[in-house]
């Protein structure tokens, strides 16, 4: 198992698995820096932007840039939705961090209720064929499918990185985030970096459900499970820090699949409550790694 | 004028209630309940409700024939999800508010968790859809009508074994009441048989990536690949294998009789092997009935035609069950049907044929399929 081709390989899929955890990581963790919520309406629309999919690609045959355009307005539709008249309704009335947590939860609940009613439980897959073309790259077998994960994860890492540090809508985000009532005294609106914020995680949510349903079967349920793997990631990135959570994600995918090498693989999935727990109880403000240049200098 | 006497009134209904067809007399009667526990919701719904529609089906077509010994058929279907617990409130529901004397069940996990109640309340309990090996060690009052992976696993094993000539065997099996045992039976067999067993991994019900657990197996160099899994995750592993450059035949046994599987998989299912323990349209004709049925009413055949097969059947089962009851003139309680089960013992159904009841365990021939041109077509018949 110790081959180097063996390890090759499961380093390259265990990166391009976490592509779509990284993405929706990003969203989460990028709606809790700039709103301070922890929005488990994300689940929801993760299962608005599947279904959405889905349902122009089967149902209407449409073609899928139809399909992605389609679920960025519906989700993203639904995305401010629930800020206009949901989350800033409770801020209006100054309601606990409890009933902001209640709310997003039974949100998303409802909506994949809704969802179970209109689409039923079989699991879905976005194509019919789930296979993807494989290129043989110095022994590591790369998809098709790996190639895109990889390229819509960077790029979409790559233009937030752009957008919040170069564009003046992302700076203002930034400025909300460390302090909204300052913020607001330089003129800057609050709400409207909120609503800035749930539309840029509802692309992040699109991009990240396409990558989850051509990939495997998708049921419901499942955005409820995909959640805890961006709660886990913001945990250990540490909150407030949107691209070490992202780069918690790509850790997880890459501790799930080199565990393979020590444990049966019947236990992957439990490595992540694992992982939850120690995050809780030991790192609650995220793993805080010293920076590259002291690293470098050895200190 | 002649008025009609009480007595000529009471004659003439007479006359005329035996005079009507079968039919109409049968529905005046109390019907018959057949209470039937299956995931109608769930990941697993894509079977389940395929399997209620062929019951109900089964259950029209025993109605059109004059129900059970005149008695109309009704189906009373509850939703377990696959899930135990589920499963549990499906028993206490048929047992004490629908006063069902038998019902049927399936999904391994169900099976298990209902027999309990089904032993202590003394209510036959009978899976017809569940292969589990530990389902003929449940208890008095449960029963199969379905064989237990005993019966395909093993004679799949030893085929690969002796007939395709395969020495170095995978297996890959889903970490639950459905892998587990049938993994072991496989492993044990082909062991038995002179094979080795290289590599032997359970993966988690919730997995969609398989990868590290392919490259383990790839690792150990394989002839046959054997997965043991439900229609969820079968295909998804079988795409990984062959994404990862894993070439070698695939087996499985009766859920990836599916066509779902051959739309998912195209080029990559070819060579797939499967079993089915029912007879296919050539060996049988009245499954093309039962597959007209269905293409009337759904435009589509059934998710795993197979199982349909002995879903449909349970309706005539039941019907030879409580036929022997009423020559008897016994009343329908859980130890009177089982008396009957054992007693008929040997029953001729429509769609899977000769059935004979050995205890707490049923024997059929083995039917393997492959995929050929993206199609399932008879490989051979195991007997």
């Amino acid at each position: 198992m110790l081959d180097p081709v063996i390890l090759a390989q499961i380093l390259w899929t265990g990166i391009a698995t976490s592509a779509p955890y990284v993405l929706m990581t990003v969203g989460f963790a990028l709606t809790l820096k700039v709103t301070g919520l922890w929005n488990f309406a994300h689940a929801g629309l993760m299962a608005i932007a599947f279904y959405t999919m889905f349902f122009v690609l089967n149902g209407l045959e449409w073609p899928l840039a139809a399909a992605l355009l389609a679920a960025a307005v519906l989700t993203g539709a639904a995305s401010l939705a629930i800020e206009v008249w949901g989350l800033q309704v409770l801020r209006d009335r100054g309601s606990g961090n409890l009933t902001f947590f209640i709310f997003t939860l039974i949100l998303s609940e409802f909506i994949i209720y809704v969802i179970t009613l209109l689409f039923g439980t079989e699991p879905e897959t976005l194509f019919k064929s789930i296979l993807s073309p494989v290129t043989i790259i110095g022994q590591v077998a790369v998809s098709d499918w790996d190639k895109v994960a990889v390229g819509v994860a960077a790029g979409g890492l790559a233009l937030l990185y752009a957008f919040l540090a170069w564009s003046r809508e992302g700076q203002f985000l930034s400025a909300v985030a460390d302090n909204a009532r300052l913020a607001e005294l330089y003129g800057i609106s609050a709400k409207r970096a909120w609503r800035v914020v749930s539309a840029i995680a509802a692309l992040f949510i699109v991009a990240a459900m396409y990558l989850v349903g051509t990939h495997g079967g998708v049921v419901p349920n499942s955005p409820l499970e995909l959640i805890l793997t961006a709660v886990i990631g913001t945990l250990l990135g540490g909150i407030g820090r949107v691209f070490a959570a992202a780069a918690a994600a790509v850790f997880l995918g890459l501790l799930q699949s080199f565990s393979i090498l020590v444990i049966d693989s019947r236990w992957q999935n439990l490595l992540l409550y694992g992982v939850l727990f120690v995050t809780i109880l030991l790192f609650p403000r995220g793993v805080r790694l010293p920076p590259l240049r002291l690293l470098l200098a050895g200190r | 004028m002649l008025y009609p006497t009480r007595r000529s009134v009471l004659g003439a209904a007479t006359l005329a209630g035996l005079s009507l067809p079968s039919v109409v007399r049968a529905q005046a009667k109390e019907p018959v309940r057949i209470g039937s526990a299956l995931p109608l919701t769930g990941s697993q719904a894509g079977y389940g409700k395929d399997f209620d529609t062929s019951m109900r089906m089964g259950a029209a077509d025993v109605n059109a024939a004059g129900g059970i010994a005149g008695r109309q058929v009704e189906i009373v279907a509850l939703d377990t999800q696959a899930e135990p617990q589920l499963g549990i409130n499906a028993a206490n529901r048929f047992i004490g508010v629908e006063k069902m004397p038998m019902f049927f069940v399936s999904w391994s996990a169900v099976v298990k968790a209902i027999a309990p109640i089904a032993n202590r309340e003394k209510v036959l309990a009978i899976n017809n859809g569940a292969n589990a090996p530990e389902i003929a060690h449940l208890g008095d009052y449960v029963y199969t009508t379905f064989p237990l992976a005993d019966v395909d696993v093993t004679k799949l094993a030893r085929y690969m074994y002796t007939t395709l000539g395969k020495r170095h065997a995978a297996v890959l099996y889903i970490n639950n009441d459905t892998g587990i045992e049938a993994a072991k039976l496989y492993r044990d067999t082909f062991t038995t048989a002179g094979g080795t067993v290289v590599a032997f991994e359970a993966y988690d019900p919730k997995a969609t990536e398989f990868t590290g657990m392919l490259l383990k197996t790839r690792a150990a160099n394989p002839d046959t690949v054997h997965i043991h899994g439900l229609t969820a995750d079968t295909p998804q592993v079988i795409a990984q294998m062959r994404q990862l450059g894993m070439q070698q035949r695939v087996t499985s046994y009766s859920a990836a009789y599916n066509p779902k599987i051959l739309e998912q998989l195209g080029p990559a299912a070819e060579g797939l092997i499967v079993t089915s323990l029912a007879p296919g349209v050539n060996d049988n004709k009245n499954v093309q009935k039962l597959l007209d049925e269905w293409k009337a009413a759904q435009n589509r055949v059934p998710n795993g035609l197979p199982y349909d097969q002995y879903q449909y059947d349970m309706v005539w089962l039941t019907k030879a069950l409580y036929e022997y009851l009423d020559k008897k003139s016994l009343p329908a309680t859980g130890d009177t049907l089982k008396e009957a089960l054992l007693t008929v013992k040997e029953f001729d159904l429509p769609m899977t044929g000769k059935m004979i009841i050995d205890g707490h365990r049923v024997n059929k021939p083995v039917y393997l399929l492959t995929v050929e041109k993206g199609a399932f077509v008879p490989l051979a018949t195991l007997t």
